[in-house]
């Protein structure tokens, strides 16, 4: 979306054109320099890298406390996902095919994760959670996910299903389908590019995020993003350019999927309408 | 006499506090077309979709087959509905489409297609079967749609404004093609619609409503020359009323009005003198704007229709004084002017 964006950008307007292809030159760069010191067989994080080798890769995928916090992000970015959708999508339901009073203060009650601080939500869900109700921290994180999740899920399911025409549905009854039938034979089919853009955009917050997950931690359970801050804290070898390079590729990998099975264009289109 | 396809018994329709439909009482006939003729805002739609069982009635009873079908549910209902909108599912092929109802039957696989392939045949797409609905025009959609609601072999078939998003030469033919439909299956067909030209073609009993009540039904042949009010005067296209001598009111269509000198014998027919004060041209016609004194000494605003061909006499011109004639075979008499006439709702209407 963003290339497509800057494309029409530039040619609408030069200066704004200029700016978004600064902007893009300011956060890859960088990015760059991080994969060029991965591949190096020095043992210092420095650019230009002193040699070509993938021996911190090697280090990385065996050291375990990553390996540990990888499979704890992936457990929990799927959980959280699965939870959130399967809150989400009947919300979504009721919002746009029910005939509930106060639609709107219930879109804006699933909406308001995405403004308030997730630090706040952090500790106050440590607070009362963990600390009040000595909740595991995989529970306190998974809820506390599952809540951030919750707008992706509801927005972007809500995005295709307005697109729907609701008599679709109604001319499935019509023609002898229970209302369930009708559902899964022409609702949940209509749903489907919204689950699939749901569910990938809440699996990368999920994955990537940092406020919740770094508040939540423990030494039992943590997620990738905080055991790599910990790991940089304490030494400051290419061991971590190397693991940040992985995720983005496996990022890459989702956004290539995404991009191609629904288009980025319909993913974000359904949170900023 | 047989008993009704279906029939509406004193049915209310209320949402919040509007009324949408004002206890109505309507039979449809069997193996008749009746149309529900109105503007828009009139209950026509409301009433069809409680037919359909799509919305409840606040109150009444909804009969099909003499059968109380208030509550029951759209799916057990075997009604053929064609919606506005096609709402063809987008991720089925047209034969699919046309096979779902049969499908949520139970019908099996062989039998399911072979009805399928019946019902686009007897539309004229049996060849499309394969193709998704968005590959068709908004003609084929429309067949489409009337194939998936025969398919499942409906007690009525329902139609919401079929025609409505056609272009103007489609929808002339689909006026044929629809009476075509019923004519082969036999079908019991309610076809909504604001077109009255639509409605007095196609119609075998025409049900006008207005305000959310039924004001006047029968064949177009008998409603045509006698609308009930004004409302339905005016709906069917009389454009001049005026009160005679006697102090009745008459309403009388433009292409009635001849427009000639002022010294031509009335012969029988109710004449006016008049001043007109545009012409404008049509092609086959004129379209005169005249104004007028009634019988009753009123001044009136009038329009008539003035063929172009040479047998239809001098060509009128804006500021000459004519003399209008209105055969007295013409003239539909309507009740004196009542109270509901005065409403906004029948502004307008095209």
């Amino acid at each position: 979306m963003s290339a497509v964006l800057s494309r029409t950008a530039k040619l609408r307007h030069p200066v704004a054109g200029t700016l978004a292809v600064l902007g893009y030159v300011v956060m890859i760069v960088p990015i760059l320099f991080v994969v060029a010191t991965a591949f190096t067989a020095g043992s210092t994080l420095r650019f230009p890298p002193d040699g070509l080798s993938l021996r911190w890769f090697g280090e990385a995928v065996a050291y375990s406390p990553f390996l540990e916090a990888v499979v704890s992000s992936l457990e929990l970015a799927v959980l959280a996902t699965g939870l959130a959708l399967l809150l989400g999508v009947p919300v979504t339901l009721a919002i746009h095919r029910g005939r509930l009073p106060g639609k709107d203060l219930l879109e804006g009650l699933f909406l308001s994760p995405l403004v308030v601080p997730e630090l706040v939500v952090g500790l106050a869900l440590y607070q009362q959670l963990m600390i009040g109700l000595r909740l595991d921290n995989f529970t306190t994180l998974l809820l506390g996910h599952t809540a951030l999740l919750l707008p992706y899920a509801v927005r972007v399911t809500g995005a295709s299903l307005a697109l729907a025409d609701p008599a679709l549905e109604e001319a499935a009854r019509g023609l002898g389908a229970s209302p369930l039938r009708a559902f899964v034979t022409v609702t949940l089919p209509m749903l489907r590019p919204g689950l699939i853009s749901a569910g990938l955009l809440g699996f990368v917050t999920s994955f990537n995020n940092v406020p919740l997950s770094l508040l939540l931690q423990t030494r039992d359970f943590r997620t990738l993003p905080p055991a790599m801050l910990d790991y940089v804290q304490q030494s400051y070898d290419p061991m971590v350019a190397a693991a940040s390079t992985l995720v983005l590729a496996a990022t890459v990998v989702v956004a290539v999927v995404a991009e191609r099975t629904v288009g980025f264009a319909k993913i974000f289109g359904g949170i900023n309408r | 006499m047989t008993t009704p396809a279906a029939a509406l018994v004193g049915v209310t329709q209320q949402f919040g506090g509007f009324t949408a439909v004002d206890s109505i009482d309507l039979k449809i006939p069997r193996g008749r077309l009746t149309t529900l003729l109105g503007p828009s805002g009139c209950g026509k739609t409301t009433t069809l979709r409680m037919l359909a069982g799509y919305s409840a009635p606040t109150s009444g009873r909804i009969l099909i087959d003499g059968e109380d079908a208030t509550r029951t549910p759209p799916e057990k209902r075997n009604l053929g509905m064609v919606f506005q909108s096609y709402a063809l599912f987008p991720h089925m092929t047209v034969a699919d489409n046309v096979a779902y109802g049969p499908k949520m039957r139970g019908v099996p696989g062989a039998e399911r297609r072979r009805r399928a392939g019946e019902a686009l045949e007897l539309v004229g797409l049996a060849h499309l079967g394969d193709r998704k609905p968005k590959q068709l025009s908004g003609g084929q959609q429309q067949r489409v749609a009337l194939a998936r609601a025969v398919a499942i072999r409906p007690r009525l078939l329902l139609l919401d404004e079929p025609l409505s998003n056609l272009d103007a030469r489609l929808r002339v033919q689909m006026r044929a093609e629809i009476r075509r439909i019923q004519s082969e299956t036999g079908l019991t067909v309610v076809l909504v619609t604001h077109d009255q030209d639509e409605a007095l073609e196609m119609s075998d009993e025409m049900v006008l409503m207005r305000a959310g009540k039924i004001v006047q039904t029968g064949a177009p042949r008998d409603v045509f020359p006698t609308p009930a009010d004004r409302f339905v005067a005016e709906f069917l296209g009389y454009e001049n009323f005026l009160t005679l001598a006697d102090g009745r009111q008459a309403a009388v269509r433009p292409e009635h009005l001849r427009v000639v000198p002022l010294d031509t014998p009335a012969d029988g027919a109710v004449a006016l003198d008049a001043t007109v004060r545009d012409v404008a041209y049509r092609g086959v016609d004129l379209l005169v704007t005249l104004d007028a004194t009634d019988p009753a000494g009123t001044a009136v605003r009038l329009l008539a229709d003035h063929r172009t061909d040479a047998a239809a006499g001098p060509t009128p011109s804006a500021g000459d004084r004519v003399r209008l004639l209105a055969p007295e075979a013409r003239l539909a008499l309507l009740p004196a002017l009542s109270e509901p006439e005065l409403d906004p709702v029948t502004e307008g209407i095209s």
